[in-house]
């Protein structure tokens, strides 16, 4: 087998371990909208324990970048796939702690029915991100600059709809003090899936690095 | 024996080298015997090699041209073309020949592209999702259950790695673990599919064995079993409610005896208090186990007893008006709305009464004072339709779909402040069922509800 053939592998098989740490980070997050939806105290637990194992794949892949950039020394192409890499496992990780983020909020909230109303918004914000999560790793999977851009074009609204969640908890806190709590977390929780709306544009914007070369900003 | 290797060979050949080597000898004699001059013998030859020239294109480069040509249109696929060549000699053997491969080939394909059909079909049509992967991980086929679970396309997942096409970490660890270790290994996992309940899939992968007996890639199996997690979770749920809902007056039973046994006895007045409160949940107690084996019974489908005509419109007024006296207590108006002549349905007019009274308890239950109530009865197409609409409290849309489980209850405190156990709606869905017809709810929050339930007509039920 020819060193280039080997490093080709390589490649290939950083993009699998990519995608295996994207598909627990995609059931992280799942996992812990619908662990806040039903206030499951189990189900917030879970997420938060699955957290250790993407920590450990992550460190597992970001070395193996390493040694394949130190050790092959790439080019062109070959030096941005490793770099974007490297690039999309940081925002992966980055996910998987708001996912735990959420579930230790989930763990606050439990114990007490919500009577904050904005229950609505998140599951629709929590749809959107997920959905943004999901078609930047199919971008990336299918190197599709067009669904990157498309996917991008979501994160607005995921900030309008931050935006009016923000608004809505304030004033519910404003007009009944006993649900202070209640919305902080709330807010705490819409936060986080915003920042996950956002590590999803990183992870298109990566994408058409990758594809083209050249740096598109998205947000 | 000997004589093999002369079959096939026929007479024209034999004939003309013969007749050449005739010529030949012949001009040879003559020009030895200076008959014949050089450019004599040349002006003989001439024309006759022209004229064998012209037989050779004729009878044998002409047809083998068409044969080449025809075998390379069959090499492309294109076994519908026939040779035309009926000579006797070797080519025309030859053409027969090509003919009849054509044929072969054109029926062995027919027979394995109907072979593949077949299988295909099979796949298409089973109820459970199909994956296969070659050795190195690579799709080779999913069915349209797969297409349809992980809102996909085949073609556009063929020759892909796994992960590069279903995220799933679970699903690629079973099938990367089935192709290493080639041994057949089954899991349960979670897919979040297309909609936002996940679904569960119990899987079976099973390594692929080439007929030589090389190991090939997996082939994985996934069975929808949400259905089946749904009960088992519904179940569980069951069992903690019965042993909740029981439990809450043996425990203040419980309580009141010990006190009483302690010293309580010797006061008349508090005894007799005690004695009362034990009593109302001895009551709360048997009721509590009457529905539960009411619900059993109809659960079972030990159902319909008294199969016979029914006149719903008696059925309503009789319900209707043993809740008058309840309804005027709370000052709510009782308003009827039966078309007149109402057809019968079949049925048990005591199971069908019980659906009426349910659900108007629930409605004087929930409806606060100066409210009203509505009961309706109509045809709608070859149906019967009975609504019941209060302007109560209503439900809130994310209790909708559960209000007809057991032990459902949408705000438990008050429901047990009123007396209820959550069975009372699960009765009259069953109940329903039983009959053949359906029962849904709509309802606004702080507006009301409004439960309706449809029955086959009787001219429309044998027997």
């Amino acid at each position: 087998m020819s060193p280039r053939s080997s490093f080709e592998r390589a490649l290939a098989e950083l993009q699998q371990d990519i995608l295996r740490m994207a598909s627990l980070v995609e059931q992280a997050i799942y996992d812990s909208v619908q662990s806040l939806i039903r206030l499951d105290v189990a189900g917030a637990a879970q997420v938060i324990m699955s957290d250790e194992m993407i920590d450990e794949l992550y460190l597992e892949i970001e070395d193996k970048c390493v040694k394949l950039i130190a050790t092959q020394q790439p080019l062109a192409r070959d030096l941005r796939v490793a770099i974007t890499g490297i690039k999309i496992l940081l925002s992966l990780e980055r996910m998987a702690d708001h996912a735990v983020d959420i579930a230790r909020a989930t763990m606050c909230l439990s114990g007490q029915p919500l009577t904050v109303k904005c229950l609505d918004y998140i599951p629709r914000m929590a749809r959107l991100a997920q959905q943004m999560v999901k078609d930047g790793l199919d971008a990336y999977v299918n190197g599709d600059v067009q669904k990157a851009r498309e996917m991008c074009a979501l994160d607005d609204e995921v900030d309008y709809i931050f935006a009016r969640v923000f608004r809505e908890l304030v004033n519910s806190m404003r007009e009944d003090p006993r649900t202070v709590m209640q919305s902080a977390y709330l807010l705490y929780v819409s936060r986080y899936l915003e920042r996950i709306a956002d590590h999803a544009t990183n992870i298109g914007e990566a994408v058409i690095y990758l594809v083209t070369g050249e740096r598109w900003e998205l947000n | 024996m000997k004589l093999n290797f002369l079959q096939g060979v026929s007479w024209r050949p034999v004939v003309s080298y013969f007749f050449l080597m005739v010529i030949f000898f012949a001009l040879l004699q003559l020009y030895a015997a200076k008959k014949l001059s050089v450019l004599g013998a040349l002006l003989i030859i001439l024309p006759l090699s022209v004229l064998l020239a012209w037989l050779l294109y004729r009878r044998v480069i002409g047809p083998l041209n068409e044969i080449i040509a025809a075998a390379r249109d069959m090499a492309r696929g294109n076994l519908d073309r026939e040779l035309h060549l009926c000579t006797p000699d070797e080519i025309g053997e030859l053409a027969r020949s090509i003919n009849e491969m054509a044929r072969q080939l054109r029926e062995t394909i027919a027979m394995i592209t109907e072979e593949k059909n077949r299988v295909r079909a099979i796949l298409n049509s089973m109820a459970d999702g199909v994956i296969a992967l070659d050795r190195d991980g690579r799709v080779l086929l999913v069915n349209p259950v797969v297409e349809e679970i992980f809102d996909l396309r085949e073609e556009a997942c063929l020759g892909k790695k796994i992960l590069g096409v279903i995220r799933n970490y679970d699903l690629e660890r079973l099938l990367s673990r089935t192709l290493e270790s080639q041994n057949s290994t089954s899991e349960e996992i979670k897919i979040l599919g297309a909609g936002s309940e996940p679904r569960f899939f119990r899987l079976q992968a099973t390594p692929l064995k080439s007929c030589h007996g090389e190991t090939g890639g997996v082939v994985v199996v996934l069975r929808d079993i949400t259905e089946r997690k749904k009960l088992e979770q519904m179940r569980t749920e069951f069992v903690a409610n019965v042993s909740h809902e029981l439990r809450t007056p043996l425990t203040s039973i419980k309580g009141f005896l010990e006190t009483l046994l302690d010293g309580a006895i010797d006061d008349p007045g508090t005894s007799r208090h005690f004695l009362e409160i034990i009593s109302q949940e001895t009551e709360r107690l048997t009721r509590l186990v009457d529905e539960l084996l009411n619900l059993s019974k109809i659960e079972e489908r030990r159902v319909v007893h008294r199969w016979q005509r029914v006149n719903l419109e008696d059925i309503i007024s009789r319900v209707v008006s043993l809740f008058r006296p309840r309804a005027g207590e709370k000052s709510l108006t009782l308003i009827l709305e039966v078309s007149r002549d109402l057809p019968a349905v079949y049925g048990d007019p005591d199971m069908l009464a019980q659906v009426l009274i349910n659900l108007l308890d629930n409605a004087v239950k929930y409806t606060p004072p100066r409210g009203s109530i509505t009961i309706r009865a109509m045809v709608r197409g070859d149906q019967l339709r009975v609504e019941v609409e209060d302007t109560g409290i209503g439900i809130p849309a994310e209790s909708l779909p559960r209000v007809f489980e057991r032990f459902y209850r949408v705000d438990k405190a008050r429901s047990r402040e009123l007396g209820g156990y959550g069975i009372g709606l699960a009765i009259v869905k069953h109940i329903i069922r039983a009959h053949g017809g359906k029962i849904d709810v709509q309802s606004t929050p702080g507006k009301g509800s409004l439960f309706f339930f449809t029955l086959p007509l009787a001219e429309n039920v044998s027997g």
